[in-house]
């Protein structure tokens, strides 16, 4: 479905994504843990074309020249320069980490706000789906997405993504600054997401621990390159990952 | 004289309403602050003017045609010339105001200055309500401002264009992981921002003539109206216009007519020393509590 090859991001000089090849099959959910500033968060970027926009405003403003090589292909097609909206109607979608909302909205506005590409009827079809994935939202439905916690926001921020109905949904450090019951809530979302809606889900991790159980590959970034793949199960029984991520 | 004062009072109120409302959605959904309004503003009313004088259209296909226009224009604008510089709202402030100066001082040097330069009214005819007469344009205004004022707010919350408005308002990263494309929401705000001009223009020029100092006289109504009500925020806006068209009418009746200007100014000095954000600076308050 997505295909990555020989991916390589700069910063003006500063490379923060080195050779990256990778693929995500239909259906799977792909693993991509890395510590901070392993390129992750860029890679995502890259992936969902905010990089394009990144790249533009840096050129108006005359600031950082961001260069991007290699190819990324979705359903076969090349979609390296593509604008992010034009990847958006594809069915790429992104949820950005630090969970973003529309804060002076309610949580129904964000996401009307989130699907304003779909029909009224698919908004309100998704809307109900949402909150069955996270019943803890629909109480909270007519407050200030601004007055949140930070594990409503998250399960905001998903159920924003998944109201664009996406074919690929791309996660950002969703478990980030969650409470570990938090942590359990979405990624039994996640799994749950993938199996009844049969989306294809790429998650971009630190916290391996809760992860790589749930995916079926998973990538190991180090400083932007590759350093490790293979199934969830291989990766869990790896030493150097039971090291680095387990502590153990 | 108090019912006939607090009648024009809220006349005056809503006027400067509907001059501010157009630069506050541009500045509110875009960031950007279009200091060509002023130069939108008058530039609609000669092009009306041009139709209705000059290439005999009738009334309404002139109006409905400079509306399309101005808003075209300000398209064009955001386009050719704010696209290449946005995000620094320095270079944006620089970029409008020279077109807006450039704009009006045109029309001047061509001579568009005159009585004979006017738009006719609606209707010409007048109502004796609270002791004062009240002409029927006056009274077209307030219910344009009102219809204008509501038709924004339907257009904001229900529609989604105006979602995908508010979204880029809020966050124009996250908008665009769904799929809002800033560079058209913006082009599209300065557009209806531009547009509104054309409509205050066309409601409020018959009440005088079409000169260029107007063009300078409404971007500083527009500013002082959006500052002191909190940029961006619609409530804002409003509230400001009442505050300000309050303070002027009753200031002119009760003190004098020369002390209207100083009131309006004192006011804006007022409420930025005891509330620097304005009447509603929303997402200072809301950062305040979390």
């Amino acid at each position: 479905m997505l295909e990555i090859e020989n991916l390589m991001v700069f910063f003006e000089n500063a490379l923060a994504v080195n050779g990256l090849t990778m693929a995500v099959n239909t259906g799977e959910i792909v693993g991509v843990i890395g510590s901070n500033s392993a390129g992750k968060t860029t890679l995502m970027n890259t992936v969902s074309g905010l990089i394009i926009d990144m790249r533009i405003k840096e050129k108006r403003k005359g600031g950082e020249r961001i260069t991007v090589y290699g190819r990324i292909s979705f359903e076969g097609e090349d979609i390296t320069e593509a604008s992010a909206d034009a990847r958006v109607q594809k069915g790429i979608v992104l949820s950005r980490e630090r969970h973003p909302v529309f804060g002076e909205s309610s949580v129904i506005e964000n996401l009307k706000i989130s699907g304003h590409l779909r029909k009224r009827s698919e908004i309100a079809e998704t809307m109900d789906s949402v909150f069955e994935l996270f019943p803890a939202l629909y109480p909270l439905r007519k407050r200030k997405a601004g007055f949140l916690s930070g594990g409503e926001q998250q399960m905001l921020a998903i159920g924003m993504a998944l109201t664009v109905r996406p074919t690929l949904l791309l996660l950002d450090e969703p478990l980030l600054g969650l409470s570990p019951l938090m942590q359990k809530a979405v990624v039994e979302a996640i799994v749950n997401l993938n199996q009844d809606s049969g989306i294809t889900v790429v998650i971009c991790e630190q916290f391996a621990r809760p992860v790589l159980p749930i995916i079926d590959r998973g990538y190991v970034v180090e400083n932007g390159m590759l350093t490790l793949s293979g199934t969830g199960a291989e990766l869990m029984d790896n030493p150097e990952i039971k090291a680095a991520y387990f502590g153990i | 004289m108090l019912a006939g004062t607090a009648i024009y009072a809220i006349i005056n109120s809503v006027i400067l309403a509907l001059m501010a409302i157009g630069f506050n959605l541009t500045f509110g959904i875009s960031g950007v602050a279009n200091f060509a309004y002023g130069a939108f503003y008058v530039l609609s009313a000669y092009a009306t003017w041009m139709m209705i004088n000059l290439l005999g259209f009738s009334y309404p296909v002139s109006v409905l045609l400079s509306i399309l226009i101005t808003a075209l224009l300000g398209a064009a604008m955001y386009r050719f010339v704010l696209m290449r510089v946005r995000g620094q709202a320095l270079s944006e402030v620089i970029a409008t105001f020279g077109i807006g100066l450039a704009v009006l001082e045109l029309f001047r040097y061509f001579g568009f200055v005159g009585f004979e330069y006017n738009l006719p009214v609606f209707a010409d005819y007048s109502f004796f309500i609270g002791g004062a007469f009240v002409d029927m344009q006056r009274l077209l205004i307030v219910a344009i401002g009102v219809v204008l004022v509501l038709g924004l707010w339907v257009f904001t919350h229900h529609t989604s264009l105006g979602l995908a408005f508010r979204g880029i308002a809020q966050d124009e990263r996250t908008a665009l992981t769904f799929g809002i494309n800033p560079d058209k929401i913006a082009m599209l705000a300065v557009a209806m921002g531009a547009g509104l001009a054309a409509v205050a223009a066309t409601v409020i020029i018959p009440l005088g003539t079409i000169s260029p100092e107007e063009g300078y006289d409404v971007l500083i109504k527009a500013l002082a109206v959006c500052i002191i009500g909190g940029l961006g925020s619609t409530g804002g806006v409003i509230l400001a216009s009442f505050v300000i068209g309050f303070a002027e009418r009753f200031t002119d009746s009760y003190i004098g007519s020369h002390w209207t200007m100083i009131v309006s100014l004192a006011a804006i000095l007022i409420v930025l020393a005891v509330k620097p954000s304005g009447f509603f600076g929303k997402q200072k308050e809301l950062e305040e509590r979390i």
